[in-house]
């Protein structure tokens, strides 16, 4: 701050106390004339109300003077007069980067007691699992939902089954929560008749069970050569490709027949987020052990 | 000193004279505390990283400000503790110097957006827009479904770059030529998601970024 701010504020602040504290002070020595009666002779209504004179309260008086006491205690202690920095040195940034020294003082014995471990094993420490749970909860959980368990309206998948797009090892769930994944799926409605799209679904659907018609499952079976390049000749999927497995009833955009056509009609594409330089890798592992556990029946509670 | 109440007095009955004597008090405050900053905002120089928005983003931050998400959703990480672990390093001056008006905010219903770029996909940002709790079943935010259909006018994107450049954003001839090109069939969505993509992750000063480094492990 330049000097002649720094006077500009100064100037300022004894201008505002002086003429404050003036009227204060002069004001309790002011004698206010009365008329006979006692009241000031200011009437309204008709002489219905009238003005009382009367002292000011005791406590009035005492919390008003202590105010400016306080304001000036406040300005000798902290920085706010000019560019003077205040008695105790005072700073914001101060007092954050010493929060977060005395945070991180009770971190680091934490986080050090998970250093070296498999993200299995920490799956298996309550503390660790509680840790990754609230860091899901801040960060995952707008896709993936509160319990993990997805959300059809964004395509992110339920991370409590067995049912994986890229794999289900502590490495894949690591992998993909660090450097995000991207699963694309092409437009067919070029390469399909309505018809043949309405087949084809019937026949996803008979794959895993959900209401179709087995006549036209049957006639779409040889149409989904053409799908089997990614989701297999079974239709089980391909983790290497992020193509889900096609056999599980949870589908990723909902499971009716109509989304199905929709789906290989407009293709889908769906984006996982890189965490790796927002979280880093120490906050990124406890959360892989959070699903970890969750997905793989509860190895926290079983240790 | 007890013969004072000839002055209370002649204040008192006289409303211009008091409207005047307290427009005088009141404004001391903001004469210490807005003049300095006011007077001394141009030696706010962009900090390393910081770019004027490109047309697309522009037109969504004016998509942003036009809908009003600064009532409910501040850009201002401040510097406490419980902000900077939820939200990032704390914000800057210097990361504001290209938002004209800033969109600091000083009321949060939703979450701080200050660095919420990247934090969430494109489409999630797609169905939030649209439908919030289609996504986050416990929000009161409200839907903008007609972001999906109307579109950014090129024209009026060209004459925002010359305005802007008139007040001192660096933009080229070239980026103003440019810019109505850039925005043709993009609908406001679009915009909007691409300027949200964008806070805080471009932006990020090295200073505010070297100081997480320290808060977080």
């Amino acid at each position: 701050m330049s000097a002649f701010w720094s006077g500009w504020i100064m100037f300022l602040v004894v201008l505002n106390f002086g003429i404050t504290l003036f009227l204060f002070v002069w004001g309790q020595f002011v004698a206010i004339p009365t008329q006979p009666d006692g009241t000031s002779g200011h009437v309204w209504a008709h002489g219905v109300l009238r003005e009382g004179v009367r002292r000011l309260p005791l406590w009035w008086v005492l919390m008003s003077a202590s105010v400016f006491v306080i304001g000036m205690v406040y300005l000798v202690l902290y920085p706010g007069f000019g560019s003077y920095k205040g008695l105790i040195g005072w700073s914001a940034h101060d007092q954050l980067a010493r929060e977060s020294a005395a945070n991180q003082a009770k971190l680091t014995p934490v986080l050090q007691s998970f250093e070296g471990r498999s993200v299995e094993q920490l799956a298996a420490m309550p503390e660790a699992t509680r840790m990754g749970h609230r860091l899901f909860v801040d960060n995952c959980a707008a896709c993936h939902g509160l319990d993990g368990r997805g959300n059809h309206a964004v395509g992110a998948p339920d991370l409590t089954d067995q049912d994986w797009l890229w794999g289900g090892s502590s490495e894949a769930i690591l992998t993909s929560i660090l450097d995000g994944r991207r699963g694309t799926m092409p437009p067919f409605q070029a390469t399909f008749s309505n018809e043949d799209i309405e087949r084809l679904a019937n026949y996803v659907q008979s794959l895993s069970g959900p209401p179709h018609s087995p006549s036209r499952a049957a006639e779409g079976k040889a149409q989904f050569t053409v799908c089997s390049t990614c989701h297999g000749v079974e239709g089980k999927g391909n983790p290497a490709l992020g193509a889900p497995n096609l056999t599980h009833a949870r589908r990723l955009y909902g499971g009716d027949l109509a989304t199905i056509e929709q789906t290989i009609r407009y293709g889908r594409s769906g984006t996982m987020p890189a965490w790796r330089t927002r979280l880093g890798e120490g906050d990124v592992r406890l959360i892989a052990a959070w699903i970890y556990a969750k997905s793989h029946g509860g190895d926290a509670e079983r240790h | 000193m007890a013969g004072g109440y000839k002055y209370f007095e002649a204040i008192e009955k006289n409303a211009g004279l008091l409207g005047i004597l307290t427009a005088i008090m009141v404004s001391i405050g903001g004469l210490a505390e807005i003049t300095p900053l006011f007077m001394r905002a141009h030696e706010v120089k962009a900090a390393p990283g910081v770019k004027p928005y490109d047309p697309l983003r522009l037109a969504g931050k004016d998509i942003y400000v036009r809908e009003g998400c600064y009532l409910c959703h501040t850009q201002m990480i401040r510097a406490l503790r419980a902000e900077t672990e939820r939200y990032g390093p704390f914000s800057t001056a210097e990361e504001s110097v290209y938002d004209r008006p800033h969109q600091w905010g000083s009321k949060r219903t939703g979450p701080d957006l200050a660095r919420v770029g990247g934090k969430y996909s494109d489409e999630w940002q797609r169905v939030h827009l649209k439908d919030p709790r289609a996504v986050v079943p416990e929000s009161n935010m409200p839907g903008y479904p007609w972001l999906m259909q109307a579109l950014v006018d090129p024209d009026e994107i060209t004459q925002k770059l010359r305005v802007l450049r008139l007040l001192g954003d660096p933009y080229t001839d070239e980026d103003i030529a440019n810019a109505a090109a850039a925005v043709v069939g993009r609908t406001e969505m679009e915009a909007l998601i691409a300027y949200l993509q964008g806070l805080g992750i471009a932006n990020e000063p090295a200073a505010a970024t070297a100081s997480t480094a320290q808060a977080k492990p």
